[in-house]
């Protein structure tokens, strides 16, 4: 008996008793729908997630500071409500403010294996008056940082990214400074923006126009911050510190850097310079709390449609338990006529197979029908995720299809294989005696 | 007619059950069937005729005992090979019919060359062919459930046919059918001896369809009884040729059918 002929019997005999089989494939509905919905938000999470990272440095991305200045942070921390009390005052560390990295540290973190030497920057705070443009006689605050090094995408909604080592002042924007500055999105890319930094003893402005490559997504990380390349944050840096003594310009609060995160954990690295007197924080720590939490609520949900496949499993057994009852003379016909044990559970195994792959199938379908209307309601005009136009709330990836589909034809085969053995041990002669 | 042996039996024994409860449906049977004879199985209900018949269809093993097919012992063969012989060389016809109800007379023809694997095109030329023989072939669009009961029972010789097999083995074939279309399948199995050489063994209780056969195989509590004493049944022993066949039967079908035969001779 061929393949073929097998499985359109299959699906035939499904056919056969529609409504039972609709309610069947109904009840593995409603747990392939679950699952695929909660591996759609969860992918359409992380995905969010991991774009907020990009923008803040990708894997691999290490924010150092001294551990001084570590402490003195949590010590912050501490003082501003966390549950291990306030932290005692110790004349012998600096823990109310930020102690900067020594040039020997620097040194020694250079050396450190599996720190890329070449990435490593001094994270410079840069201050800018105001911004405004030639299209507009407003003047706006503005906020903005070198993006850090490594592999960094940072999340856009229009432009391209900063090419960090160019040698014209470049900057990506947030898209609210759009509007205000007189210009529509497709406007603004490549055009040229001032940033005004005011002289405070002589009360001069120094202009410095940027070139805007990109417009920046709304996200949970980046909020607030503009992204400028090196030339044009060494720049503004200069002129903000110009009054300051050499040896405070030159002092360095913190770094960023970039490990190989193929090769070392991030603790790893982190105990490697904690041996040289610094402290460092991955993006994992930054912002893993949100991550952990939407992890707790989808796996919650998972585990629910695995109890409702776990029923319609019990259900797939119902269904086929009688189907082998009713057809026990056809079994013993099929058996009579050559039909070995094996192609009856075979048979049988496959109905149940196919029932999985229906109901797998309607739950996907209905649930990115139903994912891709939410995602539109979503970002309407109003709804929650407006201000987020890149965060796609349910997002369907081929390896979750294919995943859920296999899982559930894979329940449903276990789940057939208890009838379908019973089928497969009928024997020929009391089967045709069976009226 | 050839005379070779094609199906025999040596101390043949069955029995159900253990201990106390253990029932011995046959205690010793020896029989030999040749090729191309018609043969009928005749005993009261609970003779264990019908055991007889399903160890002789390999679709039951005996506890002591063997059989052979074409001088192969069979207690020798794995359960696929059991499977593939049942397949190819054997026919079967039921008493009940055994069809899916619902589905078309066509496709219960086929079921046997589905089973085999035969390709779609070729299994529906050979299906066809079969129906022609038993004159239904008009019929293979409709649903087998449509059919009257002497129609349903010519589907199923239909579908016993259709591989071309060696042996008919019939259950009571005309057990659920009235006197003229009994007569009508009966008359389909005896051409089908007579002009395909297919060997017939027929279980039944009717004594005019046994008479029709070259020879009566009589058992009784599990055990050949052939040339003993005449008991219930009128039934006679010997052998003589058979009285059904003859050309000027007046069924209208009939000749159609020949037809179909003369032309596979």
């Amino acid at each position: 008996m061929k393949l073929f002929d097998i499985i359109k019997d299959a699906n035939q005999n499904l056919l056969r008793n529609k409504l039972r089989s609709f309610l069947t494939i109904l009840a593995i509905f409603i747990g392939s729908f679950s699952i695929i919905s909660t591996s759609a938000i969860q992918a359409g999470v992380n995905n969010f997630i991991d774009s907020q990272v990009d923008s803040y440095g990708g894997d691999g991305y290490l924010a150092i500071v001294s551990k001084d200045s570590f402490d003195a942070l949590e010590g912050l921390q501490g003082s501003m409500g966390s549950s291990s009390g306030p932290v005692e005052y110790d004349p012998d560390k600096i823990q109310t403010g930020m102690s900067p990295i020594t040039e020997e540290q620097l040194d020694k973190l250079k050396k450190i294996d599996g720190i890329d030497a070449d990435s490593i920057v001094e994270e410079k705070n840069i201050s800018i008056t105001y911004v405004t443009s030639d299209k507009t006689d407003k003047k706006y605050l503005i906020g903005a940082e070198a993006l850090p090094p490594g592999n960094v995408k940072v999340d856009l909604e229009a432009g391209e990214q900063l090419d960090l080592r160019a040698d014209e002042y470049q900057i990506l924007l947030e898209s609210k400074y759009v509007d205000a500055l007189g210009f529509t999105n497709d406007e603004i890319v490549n055009n040229k923006i001032k940033l005004v930094v005011l002289d405070e003893y002589t009360h001069t402005e120094k202009t410095f126009e940027a070139k805007v490559k990109g417009i920046i997504a709304p996200g949970v990380v980046s909020m607030g911050q503009q992204y400028t390349n090196n030339k044009l944050a060494d720049d503004i840096y200069e002129e903000n510190t110009k009054y300051y003594p050499e040896e405070v310009k030159s002092q360095v609060f913190a770094v960023a850097a970039n490990y190989d995160y193929e090769k070392y954990s991030a603790q790893e690295m982190k105990d490697k310079l904690e041996d040289i007197g610094l402290s460092a924080m991955t993006i994992e720590d930054i912002i893993g709390t949100i991550k952990s939490f939407f992890d707790v609520i989808l796996t919650v949900f998972k585990i629910f449609g695995l109890i409702a496949l776990l029923a319609a499993a019990i259900g797939i057994i119902n269904t086929l338990f009688m189907s082998v009852q009713e057809r026990t003379r056809e079994i013993g016909l099929d058996k009579a006529l050559g039909m070995s044990s094996k192609r009856v559970f075979f048979s049988f195994s496959l109905e149940a197979i196919m029932l999985g792959f229906w109901g797998s199938v309607v739950g996907i379908v209905m649930s990115m029908v139903i994912g891709n209307l939410a995602n539109a309601a979503f970002h309407a005009p109003g709804a929650f995720l407006e201000t987020f136009p890149t965060f796609q709330l349910v997002q369907y990836t081929i390896p979750d299809i294919i995943g859920v589909t296999v899982l559930i034809m894979t329940i449903a085969f276990i789940s057939g294989t208890f009838p379908a053995r019973q089928a497969a041990h009928k024997n020929p002669i009391d089967a045709l005696r069976y009226e | 007619m050839s005379e070779n042996v094609i199906l025999s039996t040596h101390g043949l024994h069955k029995s159900y059950g253990k201990g106390d409860g253990r029932f011995e449906a046959l205690r010793g049977v020896n029989l030999e069937i040749k090729q191309g004879e018609s043969v009928a199985i005749i005993g009261k209900s609970g003779s264990g005729k019908s055991t007889l018949m399903h160890l002789l269809a390999l679709l039951d093993k005996p506890t002591k005992g063997s059989i052979e097919l074409d001088g192969e012992n069979t207690s020798k063969l794995r359960q696929k090979q059991l499977n593939q012989l049942r397949n190819k060389k054997f026919g079967f016809v039921f008493q009940s019919f055994f069809m899916n109800a619902n589905d078309t007379v066509l496709n219960n023809v086929i079921l046997p060359l589905k089973i085999a694997g035969v390709r779609p095109g070729e299994r529906r030329r050979k299906a066809m062919h079969a129906l022609k023989i038993v004159g239904l072939d008009d019929k293979a669009k409709n649903k087998a459930n449509d059919l009257s009961g002497g129609q349903k029972q010519r589907v199923c010789i239909a579908r016993a046919i259709v591989n071309d097999p060696e042996i008919i083995f019939a259950d009571e074939p005309t057990g659920n059918l009235d006197s003229v279309t009994g007569d009508r399948v009966e008359k389909i199995l005896f051409d089908l001896n007579h002009k395909k050489g297919i060997t017939l063994i027929i279980v039944t209780h009717d004594p005019d369809l046994a008479n029709k056969c070259d020879r009566q195989i009589r058992i009784a509590d599990g055990r050949v009884v052939n040339g003993k004493a005449v008991e219930d049944e009128d039934i006679v022993y010997a052998k003589k040729p058979p009285t059904y066949y003859t050309h000027d039967s007046g069924d209208t079908d009939a000749d159609g059918m020949l037809d179909v035969l003369e032309e596979d001779a």
